[in-house]
């Protein structure tokens, strides 16, 4: 089969870059795929996306949308026309195609759109949905009227969405949510996977200095500054030479973030901003750590970084915020808990990690199990064994009288 | 967990009973490919005793439907308890395997008296 997939992919820095990468690298080895046409947004000017070498179907990619922009769902529509694949495949989040509401809503209706342009089944990955993510923390509602006029219109563009064939999600509450709501028949719960197949488990060396780490895209529901605080804490109070590993850039919705946080906690030593980090760094960020922190506000984004996380065998520390605890306990994981935006508290989780390795090491245990518990390539046959249902559906469609 | 394997004509049944997850998938993955090996018209695996069911044997069951497929054969479900069958409509396999409300639906239908 011949698969669309509009998704972002690095050199590409928008989110969920890296989940296609692995995605592709795995949809790639299937013998079902014959060719991969990936519809990714533009580069700057001095970069540009490479194909890879190793055997696998055919990839090659097609330029052809915008963050920010406004005619995203037109090109999109038009690339799928001019490529015809079997199947479209979106990589997204409710964010993806911009971080101002008019673009970020209108991206989400390309799937109805080629629906309605063609008859080639539409297949979406939702990485998050609206009723669960915290707009103000996301940057998308500053008062009540501007929140409940978004949430309105994100109850209407989430309809549009639910218009493709299918609708996968990876978490059981999101699926929920979408078919209580919205009564939606074609949402369908796809576990992650893990990115890679299990590396050794390696547990954290028993000796000083020790490092925690956190990794992502910061600045909207991702905040590293009670984190600085509750490190700088701890230097203070038993573990003078604890580092501080800041992994990842700016969200693109805080550029300039980072940069800020850097100056305003200038005097706190063995801090290290890494900036973005390179796909071959990953295993080297993750195994040098002692404990891997979630600083976030918002579950948006966190489910990609504990299964990283848990793939490396590292025990987490995480925020106690409604989904995802609940992500967490379903998937198997096991983390220490603590209380979003509370520096003291979170100094508490890590501290506990810290001076208990049989703890630690236990989590380690733990969460390494629920993360190679499933990995990409499997995954991937899952969502292969819905498309050839979807195929069927089409074909059967197309020719009625051969049902 | 316990497993047990029955041959019937040309169709191979597995039964599978107890909580199938991780650390019961390597035991059930022995006796798919068992089974597969005997190159059957049709694999039927009878979960009427699963209580539990996690991602690894959800996918441990897709593997088996892929081999069995590879061998130009299938394979159905059967007997699923309340649980079990909200797992698969949650994650929508239950359109991807064919699913039979116990063992006689499924040989019957199989061809199986």
């Amino acid at each position: 089969m011949r698969i669309a997939l509009v998704t972002t992919y690095p050199p590409g820095m928008g989110s969920l870059n890296e989940y296609a990468f692995h995605f592709v690298k795995h949809l790639r080895q299937k013998p079902e795929v014959e060719a991969i046409t990936l519809l990714v947004d533009e580069l700057p000017p001095d970069e540009q996306y490479s194909k890879r070498t190793e055997a696998g179907a055919d990839i090659s990619f097609d330029v052809c949308w915008r963050f920010e922009a406004l005619n995203n769902t037109r090109r999109i529509v038009e690339a799928v026309q001019r490529i015809k694949p079997d199947v479209v495949l979106f990589n997204i989040q409710f964010a993806s195609f911009g971080s101002r509401r008019i673009p970020a809503a209108l991206g989400l209706t390309a799937p109805m759109r080629i629906k309605r342009a063609t008859d080639i089944p539409t297949f979406v990955l939702l990485h998050n949905i609206m009723e669960t993510v915290d707009l103000q923390s996301a940057g998308f509602a500053q008062n009540v009227l501007i929140r409940w006029i978004t949430e309105f219109f994100g109850a209407i563009f989430t309809r549009q969405l639910l218009k493709a064939d299918l609708v996968a999600l990876t978490i059981p509450k999101y699926v929920e949510i979408l078919q209580r709501k919205y009564k939606a028949d074609n949402v369908l719960l796809a576990p992650h996977g893990a990115f890679d197949d299990a590396p050794p488990l390696h547990h954290t060396p028993a000796e000083h200095p020790f490092q925690v780490m956190t990794f992502g895209k910061f600045g909207t529901y991702k905040k590293v500054e009670p984190l600085i605080r509750a490190i700088e804490h701890l230097q203070q109070n038993g573990y003078p030479d604890l580092e501080l590993v800041v992994a990842g850039s700016d969200s693109p919705n805080a550029p300039g973030y980072l940069a800020n946080v850097q100056t305003q906690y200038a005097h706190v030593p063995h801090i290290r901003f890494t900036g973005y980090v390179p796909e071959a760094a990953i295993p080297d960020l993750f195994t040098q750590a002692t404990v891997v922190v979630f600083p976030y506000e918002s579950t948006t984004g966190s489910s990609g970084v504990l299964h990283q996380a848990g793939s490396y065998g590292r025990a987490c520390v995480l925020p106690h915020i409604g989904d995802f605890k609940e992500l967490v306990e379903e998937e198997g994981y096991k983390g220490e808990y603590f209380e979003a935006n509370n520096h003291l508290s979170l100094a508490a989780a890590i501290e506990h990690l810290l001076s208990d390795p049989a703890h630690r090491h236990l989590l380690e245990q733990q969460n390494y199990l629920a993360a190679n518990g499933l990995p990409m390539r499997e995954v991937v046959d899952w969502y292969l064994l819905h498309i050839e249902q979807l195929l069927g559906s089409a074909y059967e469609n197309r020719n009625p009288a051969k049902k | 967990m316990k497993i047990e394997t029955q041959q019937k004509s040309d169709v191979v049944i597995v039964r599978i009973e107890g909580r199938f997850d991780a650390f019961g998938v390597p035991e059930a993955e022995q006796h798919f490919q068992a089974a597969i090996d005997q190159q059957p018209r049709h694999l039927v695996i009878n979960l009427g005793g699963v209580n539990f069911i996690d991602s690894t044997a959800l996918a441990a069951l897709v593997r088996a439907l892929k081999r069995v497929r590879e061998h130009q054969s299938d394979l159905s479900l059967c007997n699923l308890q309340q649980a079990v069958q909200i797992i698969f409509e949650l994650t929508r396999l239950d359109k991807a395997f064919s699913l039979y409300a116990d063992e006689s639906a499924a040989l019957t239908a199989l061809g199986v008296a």
